[in-house]
């Protein structure tokens, strides 16, 4: 059997554990939260979850970061309500996104005060088919770094709009994280790193050509 | 194993993208990708390759068999309760540098797993753990090796985007990355470090 067959054996069966992960996740889970009253509310908050449609492995790991962070069982079961309220919301505000990697950036990005009609039009700036997680945690990471949220969501949208890539974008991020530890302010360091980035990117005519008829913009 | 850890992965990805209509989850092929990458004996994965080399097994059969492990998966579905732990990921590296240190060379499109490394100087631990949202924040997978300099070092496949992470020292005491940006927590008021991963 020649090797591209061995693999192409290996990753099927591989995608079919990865895919059968979720039914797994959904069924009942067992957390090590040594308040027995807090773990069963814990747990009956991630069926719920389950049961809505929602993804577990983001509440399971909300719940074990509260055990590790030696959180009370209280705090634990509030932080995980409070996380499958987020990502509810990233549902409804990301639709018709529904893959894990965007539900937990896009509630991650409200964790930390992003409003959010923000990831809606992060959301919009991309086709549907391309995930928006990278450019919302770069959003995320920027407003982590004091850079006003507004700003931060204007000098993204404009990179997806001429075409960067999730990595270019994700440079940005990476960049004015730098620039802020080095000692820069961080407005500053955003409009550089953008205009940076921008360089890097085809001029917005040569995007437009180059772009599909049905991403083209007026 | 024979070949090295970046072609085996530029394999299993050109794979993955000819899959037609499977989005997974790229946490758990990043975890995936880690236990077959961090095997304990190099020579397994090729002996254990090795024995899938029979020519009646088609790409069809492959699909059948794929098959017919999730309808296993589905069958189990609410009675297999316990959470499994993540895949313990094992010590690589020993470069030191900027921190966390991100591979070129493991890095291979948008959306693979890129090989990071963390390290903590810390001459007083018994044990070093990387607990982050990338491991469910889970104390004994992820275990840092120390070198004779006295740092403690892990390097982790991970997928690309925002990581939130800390060190678990001891079991017990839970210390953020002196070398990366912090994070607040909103639901634990206990701040994290923060890595942007991204294919350079």
């Amino acid at each position: 059997m020649s090797m591209h067959r061995r693999v192409l054996t290996l990753v099927s069966l591989a995608l079919a554990s990865v895919s059968a992960v979720p039914a797994l996740a959904q069924g009942p889970v067992v957390l090590p939260i040594a308040d027995a009253k807090a773990r069963v509310a814990v747990e009956r908050e991630i069926a719920r979850a389950a049961a809505r449609g929602l993804p577990v492995q983001p509440l399971i790991a909300k719940a074990m970061e509260g055990v590790t962070k030696q959180a009370t069982g209280e705090r634990i079961q509030v932080a995980v309500a409070s996380q499958a309220k987020r990502l509810e919301q990233a549902r409804t505000l990301l639709a018709p996104s529904t893959s894990v990697a965007e539900l937990t950036s896009g509630a991650d990005a409200l964790a930390i005060g992003v409003p959010g009609a923000m990831l809606k039009q992060i959301r919009a700036a991309w086709p549907v088919e391309r995930s928006v997680a990278m450019p919302i945690d770069v959003l995320t990471e920027l407003v982590a770094r004091g850079i006003p949220a507004r700003h931060a969501l204007e000098r993204i949208t404009v990179l997806m709009a001429r075409g960067a890539t999730p990595s270019q974008i994700a440079s940005l991020g990476s960049s004015v994280q730098a620039d802020v530890a080095a000692g820069l302010a961080p407005d500053a360091a955003l409009e550089v790193r953008a205009r940076g980035v921008m360089s890097l990117l085809p001029s917005p005519a040569a995007a437009a050509a180059s772009a599909p008829s049905g991403q083209r913009r007026p | 194993m024979s070949e090295g850890p970046d072609l085996l992965i530029e394999r299993v990805r050109s794979t993955l993208r000819e899959a037609p209509g499977t989005v997974p989850d790229p946490r758990r092929v990043a975890q995936l990708l880690s236990a077959v990458w961090e095997s304990p004996t190099p020579s397994a994965l090729r002996r254990w390759l090795d024995a899938w080399r029979v020519p009646s097994v088609s790409g069809v059969r492959a699909t059948v068999l794929a098959g017919l492990a999730l309808f296993a998966g589905f069958l189990t579905r609410g009675v297999v309760g316990e959470r499994q732990a993540p895949e313990p990921f094992t010590a690589t590296g020993s470069q030191t540098g900027e921190f966390p240190v991100q591979f070129a060379s493991a890095t291979l499109s948008e959306t693979a797993p890129v090989l990071t490394q963390f390290v903590l100087d810390d001459t007083k631990a018994q044990r070093v753990s990387l607990v982050g949202d990338f491991n469910d924040w889970a104390g004994d997978s992820t275990p840092l090796t120390r070198l004779e300099s006295g740092v403690w070092t892990v390097s982790v496949p991970l997928p690309p985007g925002r990581h939130v992470y800390a060190f678990l020292v001891d079991d017990t005491l839970l210390v953020t990355d002196p070398r990366a940006p912090k994070s607040g927590d909103a639901d634990y008021g206990r701040e994290g470090s923060v890595v942007m991963v991204f294919a350079r």
